[in-house]
């Protein structure tokens, strides 16, 4: 029996080994970042700016996570005092972050409702400061090789909802139906998960507002999506436009008028393309205050030319430049930047 | 006789002092744990409080709408809008939201059942296979790593089944049907022919042995079905079978169906099935077995009427404990299902399981709304199913036990 009993402890013990090796290095990369953090705050090149310290702390949208770690990596470019702790796990979980005040930035990639509105107010007594910081689009996208060159609101609300609130007058299941010989069959049809911004966007401007067949298969992510239309020809699905892969083709959206809007970033920006929406920042700031200098440096950064360059960079769609020097105007940001 | 001292008033002391500690330090723990789980309980409990007994302006929730059991329950009976799960949509005034947990609840059902479907029977037969007929020595390799293929964590399951195993299939589905259809009778065409053998070739192929002697043969047969499938294709199903099943049969295939997931779910639960089953069959008395054969029992006879017996609370607690690790595993099921929230028996349709819907929705949901509190209602009914299973499973399990005692002597 011992013996049998060591055998079985054999792979427990290896992987409490394993655990033990990367608690280890986690702990010693702690160390080093702390270490890192700890260096004392420098003057400026020149010897008489005094640098902006300070860590940042933000809580929200996922869509929005890789944006703000490179903004956050510029900042601490621009600013090496500033350390940007990043929490990215739904725009859900921002406003009650800023209700609550564990954060002064809550990024998120759909407006405050109503509901978390009033319970910002109703904790601070003022309303939330919002700023738009990029633009960013759905695509409907199918397999590489489909044909298909674009649909409409009412062909899209035929295919994936079963309510065809949008007046088309029925149900649309196979490829024949949308007027092609190839592919072949049903079409399988992919989307993001309920609760999430994605699919709500979607919901509201293709389905107007109907409900989805529950035959769709929702995933946890854009790139899920993605990936799955990308290995099937009779997939159709909903993305952000910056999970786009060579696999899939994005389609053009027909309008109500029966023009094709293809989802460039020109199109986004001027709001041409219909399913495309505004990425926020929520701050908490009370009327009259100036920002705290480390918002203010990380706010500066987004606002500027480096910081939209960023946007385009990852794939989103920057800011008209009227609605920048808007934004940073009133914030009393210069406005040359 | 008695060579050490006799233990003085003040070491008797210590050591009773020790016992009682250690006896106060492992009740804590078991209180503990059993106030943990049910403070879990009641925190769900309360959480959902509200679904059904509102504080504010917001409408009480029918268990019909929830369910969609109720015979009238007015609109909430009318079947395209029954079973279902949309509880983020907005509605339009006077209608009835859409908040059915049937269909989830029916995916973790019917997911649990296919992974059972596939691993109960593997993992018995390996079990019976390893612990009464298998030679020691292959054995004692064979546990261990079956033991740390249960160490593989979930989501790696998951991932390469819905990402990679899924769409493997459906590009290749003739070759897997090809496979499953040869696979039985190839391994039935093993035995016979080794039966056929002459002696010395049969020395040659112990069968403590066939776990490694067969794996060739596996592959063979493998090979053939392969070589097959096209073949097949074209004869039997006018050159392509997905066109075939869809257009002939009507059958609508998913690329992440539920039989994927049960594959997937039956690789990650047969371990734990396995060995529980392993350890209650080599925990059979050697002498019941070689009393059974010593009065002329086949080797068969042995197993099926009196291993098998003794041994089935085990068995049956082994089979349990996979279940309830079925139906609460999230991983696998989310990445390689699809998430579609379909009410269907057909096993080539997606399913949705009351976990990965908790898990992909509840970080988006906010505190307090109506769709964290179903989530949690969700939560809850996930807890109640898996309490109950593990209860049943023990009580059986107690019953069946004590009935069996009798036989190995009280062992």
């Amino acid at each position: 029996m011992p013996v049998v009993l060591s055998r079985r402890l054999i792979p427990w013990l290896l992987l409490i080994a394993c655990g033990v090796m990367m608690i280890q290095a986690q702990a010693q990369a702690q160390i080093q970042d702390r270490d890192r953090a700890e260096t004392p705050v420098r003057l400026g090149e020149r010897g008489q700016v005094e640098e902006i310290a300070g860590t940042l702390g933000t809580m929200g949208s996922d869509t929005m996570a890789g944006l703000m770690l490179r903004w956050g990596e510029a900042l601490a470019r621009r600013h090496p005092g500033i350390r940007l702790q990043l929490q990215a796990s739904g725009s859900a979980s921002a406003p009650p972050a800023l209700v609550a005040g564990t954060t002064r930035l809550g990024p998120m990639s759909r407006p405050m409702s109503d509901v978390e509105h009033r319970a910002f107010v109703a904790r601070h007594g003022y309303p939330p400061r919002e700023l738009t910081v990029a633009r960013d689009a759905l695509v409907v996208v199918v397999h590489r090789h489909n044909p298909l060159a674009g649909l409409g609101r009412r062909e899209l609300d035929a295919v994936f909802s079963d309510t065809q609130r949008c007046g088309a007058p029925g149900a649309i299941r196979d490829w024949q139906a949308l007027g092609l010989d190839w592919p072949e069959g049903r079409i399988r049809l992919h989307g993001r998960n309920a609760a999430s911004g994605t699919q709500a966007l979607f919901r509201r401007v293709a389905l107007c507002d109907g409900f989805f067949r529950p035959a769709v298969n929702e995933h946890p992510g854009s790139a899920a999506v993605v990936a799955a239309v990308a290995e099937d020809p009779r997939a159709i699905g909903y993305a952000g436009l910056n999970h786009l892969t060579p696999g899939v083709r994005a389609m053009a959206y027909r309008d109500d008028d029966g023009t094709l809007r293809a989802p460039d970033p020109e199109a986004v920006r001027r709001g041409d393309y219909a399913l495309s929406r505004d990425l926020y920042l929520y701050l908490n700031l009370p009327p009259g205050e100036a920002l705290p200098a480390p918002e203010r440096a990380f706010i500066d950064l987004v606002l500027s030319p480096e910081g939209q360059a960023i946007v385009e960079e990852l794939g989103f769609v920057a800011l008209p430049e009227a609605q920048r020097r808007r934004q940073r105007r009133a914030l009393a940001l210069e406005v040359g930047g | 006789m008695l060579d050490s001292p006799p233990p003085t008033a003040v070491r008797r002391r210590l050591r009773q002092g020790r016992d009682r500690l250690a006896t106060a330090l492992i009740t804590a723990g078991g209180i503990g744990v059993i106030a943990a789980l049910l403070a879990i309980g009641i925190f769900l409990a309360v959480e959902v409080v509200p679904l059904f007994w509102p504080t504010g302006d917001s409408s009480a929730i029918s268990p019909e709408a929830l369910w969609g059991v109720g015979e009238d329950a007015g609109e909430a009976a009318d079947e395209a809008i029954r079973h279902r799960w949309a509880p983020t949509a907005s509605l339009a005034p006077g209608e009835t939201p859409r908040i059915s947990l049937a269909p989830l609840a029916w995916g973790t059902l019917e997911a649990a059942a296919w992974a059972l479907a596939i691993a109960v029977p593997l993992a018995l037969g390996a079990a019976a296979h390893s612990s009464l007929f298998m030679s020691r020595r292959l054995r004692s390799r064979l546990k261990p790593t079956l033991e740390l293929m249960e160490a593989l964590p979930g989501v790696v399951v998951g991932f390469v089944a819905g990402l990679v195993l899924a769409p493997w299939v459906e590009r290749h589905l003739a070759e897997v049907v090809a496979c499953l259809v040869l696979l039985v009778p190839g391994l039935l065409l093993a035995g016979g022919l080794r039966s056929w053998l002459p002696a010395p070739w049969r020395e040659a192929l112990p069968l403590g042995w066939a776990g490694l002697w067969l794996v060739p043969w596996l592959a063979l047969v493998l090979a053939a079905s392969v070589w097959l499938a096209p073949w097949l294709e074209a004869v039997a199903f006018d050159g392509d079978l997905r066109r075939f099943l869809e257009l002939r049969l009507g059958l609508d295939i998913a690329v992440r169906n539920a039989l994927i997931v049960g594959a997937a779910m039956g690789f990650a639960v047969m371990p734990s099935v396995y060995a529980l089953a392993e350890d209650a069959l080599s925990g059979v008395p050697a002498s019941l077995a070689e009393g059974a054969q010593a009065l002329g029992a086949t080797r068969w006879q042995t197993l099926w009427r009196v291993v098998l017996p003794a041994a089935s609370p085990g068995i049956f607690s082994a089979v349990m404990i996979g279940a309830g690790r079925a139906v609460g595993e999230t991983m696998i099921v989310l990445m390689a299902s699809g998430n579609a929230a379909l009410m269907t028996l057909n096993p080539l349709d997606g399913l949705r399981s009351l976990a990965a819907t908790i898990a992909i929705e509840l970080p988006e949901a906010g505190p307090g709304g109506m769709h964290y509190q179903l989530l949690l209602l969700a939560a809850l009914a996930l807890f109640v199913f898996t309490f109950l299973v593990n209860t049943l499973a023990e009580l059986v399990r107690t019953r069946l036990r004590r009935r069996y005692q009798r036989l190995g002597g009280g062992s």
